[in-house]
């Protein structure tokens, strides 16, 4: 294929790295050949209905595609689909190892017979002769040499290739759980116990005496420091100094702590609730397993690849990072990146290593190949969620049922590469206080290497872990003072403006006390000692309980930076470009609906995964926005082009809040630039007596969308085909292109339009003008899009987020509280979900049906973690090969209560509230209602996870 | 050694084809026929992503495993897959869907869509057998539970698909008992 000649609509040349122009093909099953049969543009119309006047989504707009079986997935996709592509498919199979403790020899395959060999077979030889290497981010040893022991279970030792598909199936057949296949020498110790730690992060916070406004000591007010490292271990020493360093006055403080504790105990002032709790490995079994598929066109230089992956964005970059070494060094000039929609990801395919090894085995293909995990594979090789082991301590004064101090020393088990493990680190301990205020903490987090598979940015972020501990506490808190739970809580939940464990304020309104307050009133809990006497009177075996948790969870990076573009057609049709990805949460139908609060109807197409189209805004980014210091933060700024972050990667907790801002700013200057003067230009020159009076219409605020069509004061409604017309035509604003920076703030600056300044929360807006100019002088403005077709506006009084705000860690946090009741059978441990309700603070729901899927999918999740998926760590975990889900036990529907579920969606406080990220937090408070609804029921407190019915019985017993 | 496959898929026929002997329907339908609507889950018969419908001569059909069954199993007969639901046009546009499409569609039933094939299946199977055998309304809820409840979803958490399928069963005039 001509990459040269392809259509924009075929290829989006998204930006060149390194001498590699790199394309994505987003929406790859549009063009595909395979897809003999389309939707009629008539049933994909239906998807936007109108109800009492205002647009409402019928149905996800990727939904047709999806329950008809299109091809949408990159698994779908076979060399055949693939335009240009030969029709041969290859096949590619790898060998991983599953021991960890000896030295890897080497492996025959001379006992297979002629029909199954390889045509060629990968080792790392190979990478070590043609200097081939991973991307940085993720080690190395991308296959286990001979003579060394394997990093951990799993490791990928070779990569066999195959031309046709019998061969690549008869081979796999008789090598995937061959043990004997690879040989091994002498024992040596783990390598994972000869690697420092991936992390260490410590938050120590002691509030301001009287409670004054500023803290005497947190990582906010006074900065962060880390340990050194002995024999492997984190090391926290130092001189304890009260006037020192950061470090010193944080030891100071620190021992402090502990001093109050042991004296407040010692004297009976405070109550210390000392634990330690364990969570698992969790295996996120999104449905669709990974895979790849890859074709290096000699003739035209081009490296083809399709994925299935969460952050396309990093893959391009990494990709041709990696090809830039290697047999095909200086070969590669185009890089296309075909990134369709993904079945699942839950994190899962957020940085995993997968695509890579599809990229080794494309280097060294004779053509197509395809690399596709099957389950096995998948649950040997896929990311995990970090399994956690948390001592805790829990300080609460028995006369004033406040909370005096919380410490934690957390180990979390990285595995075998070091991927998220540092961020998923540090997010679990910022997430321990969860909802609740804690005046002193000391909270110690570190994640260390194991030989178990890769752990990464799975669902929770490690917030599930450490929140789920905190409310154990909690529960078991308020039982040792004899106090009802909801007392407790009350006591001591979060006020709007009070600090977190780091000393920040978080953002918002804090509901979590009027979540409460629904919550205690709720007739499961009320009535819950009733009808537990009732139910267990009724069910002789079975043992009745009732149990609530809450949370918060934490959403962003702090170096958030969505970009969108939003153009109208002249026939009024509505364009959406984000950067943004479709992993099912709906992402492509609710920023559809996003811009029709400025616009009035949907976005009649949304463009997901974009790139290349931001160059209109020419940014540039140098450092990173993780440790930039304020003053080169300061010097960058006076460059317009400069952004702390260009891009960042797709999230299912971050499009709602992230995306929208971009999104909902771009659709608003359409309007008030674009839309609004058109109407008025038409009730002028139509519908009012111009010009022997004025029509009053000096403010876009006074417009209302109503059916689709735009009024004001009474005046006639407007379709948005006839204003986008008048809009054209005047040399109105018709396209407008924003970039935006968040670090716990959004940055700002002014921009002008149509010579009037404006402070808007970009860094970086361009825009484009209708063809006429009758408007302001348009056809000197029309000149002035020269970048990319776009007008680049100069932003001035650029305002960044301070540097020093990355201390803060987290501040934006989205509530959940679930409420359950369940029996418990005494015969075989087995947990029934009764009955449950969910109460969420989502902010401004874009479409209700999508948040209560999230709901109802996330306490589907938590309820899997909380009684059902168990991995064992090492060897006879994952990356034994042997795992699927025969054994690894996912929830079914009768195990969530399917018809007894309910939910309540707190109110939004305004229309102007933000949309939050509430993918994750609904999985987290289930957990720990559930451990104490078991608790409630059976007399036995778990503190490790999952609670198993096996597990139940024998503690029952 | 290989066999020879003929059937037919959504009312085309198909074959004879050669298939490698081990070949298992999941992997015909993919790697030969590059009918790819049928999703892989696990593998395992365990998540039931795979499932497609078998027809037989007298008008009765079964669900069946993709995955774990092999491709010999299905030969000589009618199969249908999540691809052969739809209404087309002349032109190959899909121009409706079919009941059981539509109300997963408006009830916003799946997210990322990968097991969706398999519920398609096996409640379209569920509404036929509803059609020579009504039920009472009373028993609707646990009849969606016996037919669906071995399917696996990760992201809806299974309300969606369910309460869809309720609504479904109880509007449509001769799938329940009055």
């Amino acid at each position: 294929m001509d990459v040269s000649n392809a259509s924009r609509r075929t290829f989006i040349k998204q930006c060149v790295i390194g001498g590699v122009a790199v394309y994505s093909a987003p929406l790859l099953w549009e063009m595909s050949r395979a897809n003999a049969s389309i939707i009629s543009p008539e049933l994909a119309a239906q998807w936007q209905t109108q109800v009492s006047g205002q647009s409402k989504p019928k149905f996800r707009n990727d939904g047709i595609a999806k329950v008809t079986g299109q091809k949408v997935y990159g698994r779908d996709y076979r060399a055949m689909d693939m335009a240009g592509w030969p029709k041969q498919q290859g096949y590619a199979f790898i060998l991983r190892a599953v021991d960890a403790s000896h030295v890897y020899q080497g492996f025959s395959l001379d006992h297979l017979p002629a029909s199954a060999k390889p045509y060629k077979v990968i080792t790392a030889a190979d990478l070590a002769r043609d200097k081939v290497k991973l991307p940085e981010f993720y080690g190395d040893n991308m296959l286990l040499p001979e003579g060394q022991t394997a990093d951990y279970l799993g490791h990928a030792v070779a990569i066999l290739l195959f031309d046709s598909f019998p061969a690549f199936k008869q081979t796999k057949s008789l090598l995937q759980f061959d043990n004997t296949l690879l040989r091994f020498g002498e024992k040596t110790a783990f390598v994972s116990d000869t690697k420092d730690p991936y992390a260490s992060w410590r938050l120590i916070r002691v509030e301001g005496e009287n409670g004054a406004r500023e803290d005497t000591y947190s990582p906010l007010h006074d900065g962060l420091f880390f340990p050194s490292v002995k024999h492997h271990k984190p090391v926290w020493s130092g001189d304890a100094n009260a006037q020192g360093s950061v470090s010193e006055r944080g030891l100071y403080y620190a021992g402090e702590i502990e001093k109050q504790i042991a004296s407040a105990k010692a004297d009976q002032q405070w109550q210390v609730l000392e634990r330690e709790y364990r969570t698992q490995i969790i295996d996120p079994m999104m449905m669709e397993p990974e895979a790849f598929n890859g074709w290096f066109d000699a003739s035209s230089q081009t490296f083809h690849t399709v994925i299935t992956s969460q952050s396309p964005q990093d893959f391009q970059e990494m990709a041709v990072h990696m090809l830039s070494s290697g047999p095909l060094a200086d070969k590669v000039k185009n890089l296309v990146v075909h990134s369709p929609y993904i079945g699942g990801g839950f994190g899962a395919k957020d940085h995993s290593i997968f695509p890579y090894y599809g990229v080794l085995a494309t280097i060294y293909a004779n053509g197509p190949v395809r690399l596709a995990n099957d389950r096995f594979e998948q649950f040997q090789s896929g990311l995990k969620r970090h399994p956690f082991i948390m001592k805790s301590r829990l300080a609460v004064d028995k006369a004033t049922l406040k909370i005096q101090a919380l410490t934690s020393q957390m180990t979390v088990d990285g595995g075998g590469r070091v991927n998220f493990s540092p961020s998923v680190t540090s997010v679990g301990a910022t997430a321990m206080q969860s909802i609740y205020y804690t005046p002193r903490n000391d909270i110690i987090a570190t994640s260390y290497a194991s030989r178990n598979p890769d752990a990464g940015s799975m669902r929770g972020y490690g917030t599930l872990q450490s929140m789920t501990a905190m409310e154990g506490m909690i529960h078991e808190m308020a039982a040792e003072l004899n106090v009802d739970p909801f007392k407790l809580r009350a006591a001591n939940v979060m006020e709007s403006g009070q600090r977190n464990t780091q000393g920040a304020i978080p953002n918002g309104t804090l509901r979590y006390r009027e979540m409460l307050d629904m919550a205690e009133l709720d007739p499961v809990w009320q009535n819950r000692a009733d009808n537990k006497a009732r139910y267990e009177a009724k069910n002789p075996g079975m043992r009745y309980g009732v149990g609530f948790g809450i949370a918060t969870k934490d959403y962003g990076t702090g170096a958030a930076a969505p970009s969108a573009a939003v153009r109208l057609s002249k026939d009024g049709k509505i364009i959406l470009e984000i950067g943004f990805i479709e992993m099912g949460t709906g992402t492509q139908t609710s920023q559809a609906v996003v811009v029709s609060e400025s616009l009035g109807s949907f976005a009649h197409e949304v463009k997901l995964a974009e790139i290349d189209i931001w160059d209109a805004m020419q940014l540039v980014q140098t450092d990173n926005p993780y440790i930039i210091s304020q003053q080169r933060q300061d010097e960058m700024t006076a460059n317009p082009r400069w952004t702390p972050v260009k891009a960042m990667a797709s999230s299912a907790s971050m499009s709602a809040y992230y995306q929208s801002h971009v999104t909902r700013i771009a659709a608003d200057i359409i309007y008030r630039h674009g839309l609004w003067p058109a109407a008025v230009s038409i009730w002028n020159e139509l519908y009012f007596n111009t010009p022997m009076g004025k029509t009053n219409l000096n403010h876009s605020r006074d417009g209302r969308w109503t059916d689709g069509k735009l009024t004001a004061m009474g005046f006639p409604p407007l379709s948005i085909d006839i204003l986008a017309k008048r809009a054209h035509d005047l040399g109105l604003v018709v396209g407008v292109m924003g970039h935006a920076f968040n670090r716990w703030a959004w940055a700002e600056a002014d921009f002008e339009i149509f010579g009037t300044k404006e402070r808007i929360a970009l860094d970086a807006l361009a825009l484009q003008y209708g063809e006429g100019d009758k408007y302001h002088g348009s056809a000197d403005r029309k000149a002035r899009m020269n970048s990319n077709g776009y007008h680049l506006i100069d932003r001035q009084a650029m305002s960044y987020p301070k540097a020093e705000l990355n201390n803060a860690m987290v501040t934006y946090y989205a509530p959940c509280a679930t409420l359950v009741e369940v029996a418990v059978n005494e015969g075989n441990g087995e947990v029934s979900l009764l009955s449950s309700h969910t109460w969420l603070e989502a902010g401004k729901v874009i479409v209700n049906e999508l948040v209560e899927g999230q709901i109802q999918g996330g306490l589907a999740m938590g309820i899997g973690h909380a009684l059902h998926e168990e991995l064992p760590p090492f060897e006879a975990g994952a990356g034994n090969g042997t795992w699927n889900i025969n054994r690894y036990k996912v929830p079914l529907a009768r195990h969530v209560g399917v018809w007894s579920q309910r939910h309540t969606i707190l109110p939004q406080l305004s229309e102007t509230d933000p949309s939050r990220g509430i993918a994750e937090v609904v999985m987290i408070p289930v957990v720990s209602a559930l451990v104490e609804a078991v608790y409630q029921a059976t007399a036995v407190r778990f503190y490790e996870l999952p609670m198993t019915a096996k597990k139940i019985k024998e503690a029952m017993a | 050694m290989s066999q020879s496959i003929k059937l037919t898929i959504n009312n085309q026929a198909i074959g004879p084809i050669d298939v490698g002997d081990g070949t298992m329907m999941i992997e015909f339908l993919h790697e030969y026929l590059n009918l790819t609507g049928t999703k892989f889950g696990c593998g395992a018969g365990v998540c039931h992503a795979c499932t497609v419908i078998v027809d037989d001569e007298q008008g009765m059909s079964e669900v069946v495993r993709t995955c774990i069954n092999g491709v010999e199993r299905f030969n000589g007969k009618r199969i249908r897959t999540v691809e052969g639901h739809a209404k087309q046009n002349a032109q190959g546009e899909i121009t409706a869907l079919s009941p059981v499409q539509q109300t997963f569609l408006e009830h916003f039933s799946f997210q990322c869509g990968w097991c969706t094939s398999g519920f398609v299946n096996e409640s379209t199977a569920l509404i036929e057998r509803l059609e020579r055998k009504p039920i009472a309304k009373d028993n609707v809820e646990q009849v969606i539970e016996d037919a669906l409840g071995e399917h696996v979803c990760r992201c809806t958490g299974y309300v969606k698909y369910y309460a869809a399928m309720k609504d479904l069963i109880l509007k449509t005039e001769g799938l329940t008992l009055s």
